[in-house]
């Protein structure tokens, strides 16, 4: 259990790092690094639930009714037919499609029915995940469903496992279940199998999001003390990224303290994600800090090591020394990628040379390199701050051909430097497009359009815009 | 200049927002020009803005002012020309603070 193979590790820990750069302001790390560095989705369930993977896509709409009787009917003309497979997996993917619109009590008839019509079939485990995933799912407040399945599973012969464990937690937790989750998986620890450090790093993760960090701490402390779960590297990392992101930097320096006391060497994700949490609080020196122990204890930094220590150094309004970096990354093989790209652009805007950023555009797409909604909207801020409307608006055409969304902040800044120069049908024109293309709520493009042009009245009050 | 956190304060203020989209009854000549008789206020706004682009109503010299026609007219106060900034606050004209 404590070994962890590098591969799911960072599954894990990017799982974690996505959810944090959602948080970093403009939040244009995540929208790429969801899609370009991380392709793959935690693959750990799909083994146990392989059978409803193959479900065939005609297959899908098989059972049209919830109705029982319909569903069994059906299942028997299709194993009358010679071309019904003699596959378990075929069964389960009845199954499954018929869990999907049923109630479980009906799914559970469905399978005794299938048993008893189909003698050759014999139903395996994943065949009961299937009815305790919708039994995790059934719209109840208590575990009675789940302990139904549970106890239909021990009668058939099937005794929980970790995988059992797993789906019952993921499910319970994906419908908002959290307390019921881990209730059951300290019943199913006393009772047949504990979690593994997936399920345990899991759920940690879970009560990071939705609940207090004491009550974290006392999970972490009962699964120690009752069950003997020690937390690993991975759980430190998942806590560290919750103390980051609520910017509570002091904790997560305590927490890689007793890290390293329990015998733990901080890895690439434990730097990067307090790196991030200095970079959200545009402490760009102490990233760099972080940088230089990085190389001190022989951690090679990763693409998101630079990119964070890119985005906070130009964040904070250090692009020359953000640019430094870029070279630096270069040198050592990581091509910089639209992330890398956006918060350069983003410091030179802040710096006021939106110019600059569009030089930078032209160089990225240079580099195959294509752009995404986050750059667009970068620049288009940066142009209406830096007072180039004519290039704003040139830019905002161009995003209007492509149907690329506007973003809360570019779209007020937009409308206020149209209002400034006088141009308010065209701000009108641009709210239309805000609202054709769901870039915003109406309401809050409309509010946006009323408080600027509140705002354009009262200067105009004033003399201080024509 | 707008202050950002201004801004950000009106986009998460409940109650700005319910004074936006809530249903209103309405006085007897909106409820003319909207056909129904109760909207909010961002649903008038849009009525009232569609009408003006599907009527071509704007000032071909000037984009920014409208040029009411009758119909327009009757709620915008009876002004013939209106500017597009006084828009949002004409229309909160009909949709007055306070209980109901």
């Amino acid at each position: 259990m404590g070994k962890v193979s590098p591969s799911i590790r960072s599954m894990i820990s990017t799982a974690a790092l996505v959810r944090q750069s959602q948080v970093v302001s403009s939040g244009f790390l995540s929208q790429v690094e969801r899609h370009r560095h991380f392709p793959k989705k935690p693959t750990k369930k799909s083994s146990s639930k392989l059978p409803q993977k193959t479900l065939e896509p005609e297959l899908k709409p098989l059972f049209k009714s919830p109705n029982l009787n319909d569903a069994k009917k059906l299942f028997n003309s299709l194993i009358a037919t010679a071309r019904a497979p003699e596959d378990p997996r075929f069964h389960n993917s009845l199954l499954q499609s018929y869990a999907s619109i049923s109630s479980l009590d009906d799914s559970i008839s469905l399978l005794q029915h299938m048993i008893k019509a189909a003698p050759s079939f014999s139903p395996d485990r994943s065949t009961y995940h299937i009815l305790l995933s919708q039994a995790c799912r059934a719209p109840d407040s208590s575990l009675s469903p789940v302990h139904k399945v549970l106890n239909f599973m021990v009668n058939n012969g099937v005794v929980p496992n970790q995988v059992s464990v797993d789906i019952a937690a993921r499910s319970l937790c994906s419908v908002d279940r959290i307390d019921n989750a881990i209730e059951l998986v300290k019943e199913l620890s006393l009772k047949h199998s504990k979690p593994d450090a997936f399920t345990y790093n899991f759920l940690v993760k879970c009560l990071c999001k939705s609940r207090v960090l004491s009550t974290v701490h006392s999970f972490i402390d009962e699964m120690s003390s009752s069950f003997d779960i020690k937390p690993d590297l991975v759980t430190y990392t998942i806590l560290i990224d919750n103390v980051c992101n609520s910017k509570n930097l002091r904790e997560a320096t305590r927490l890689v303290g007793v890290l390293k006391e329990c015998g733990f060497k901080p890895d690439c994700f434990v730097y990067n994600t307090i790196m991030k949490g200095y970079c959200m609080l545009s402490k760009g020196s102490e990233a760099i800090g972080v940088y230089n122990e990085m190389k001190k204890e022989g951690v090679e930094p990763d693409l998101v090591t630079y990119n964070t220590l890119i985005f906070g150094l130009s964040k904070s309004g250090r692009v020359s020394e953000a640019q430094k970096f870029l070279k630096i990354m270069v040198e050592s093989g990581h091509l910089p990628d639209i992330v890398t790209y956006t918060s350069i652009m983003n410091g030179m805007c802040r710096e006021g040379n939106a110019l600059g950023a569009l030089a930078l555009l032209e160089q990225m797409e240079g580099q195959g390199c294509t752009p995404n909604s986050c750059t667009y909207n970068t620049l288009l801020h940066g142009l209406c701050k830096g007072r180039l409307l004519d290039k704003a608006i040139e830019l905002y055409k161009m995003m209007k051909e492509a149907a690329i969304k506007l973003e809360t902040a570019s779209y007020a800044t937009l409308l206020r430097a149209l209002c400034r120069e006088g141009r308010v049908a065209e701000a009108y024109e641009v709210f239309d497009y805000a609202v054709a293309s769901k870039s915003l709520t109406d309401a809050a493009a409309y509010s946006t359009l009323e408080s600027t042009l509140k705002w354009l009245k009262k200067a105009r009050e004033q003399g201080l815009v024509v | 200049m707008l202050p950002q956190k201004m801004k950000q304060a009106m986009a998460d203020n409940p109650k700005k927002l319910a004074n936006l989209i809530d249903l209103v009854n309405l006085p007897s000549t909106v409820r003319e020009f909207v056909g129904q008789s109760q909207i909010s206020r961002l649903g008038c706004f849009m009525r009232v803005w569609s009408y003006i682009k599907t009527h071509n109503l704007q000032d071909p010299n000037n984009k920014n002012m409208v040029r009411c026609d009758q119909k327009l007219k009757s709620i915008l106060l009876g002004k013939s020309q209106v500017d597009l900034v006084e828009l949002p606050a004409l229309i909160k004209l009909h949709f007055p603070k306070g209980p109901k």
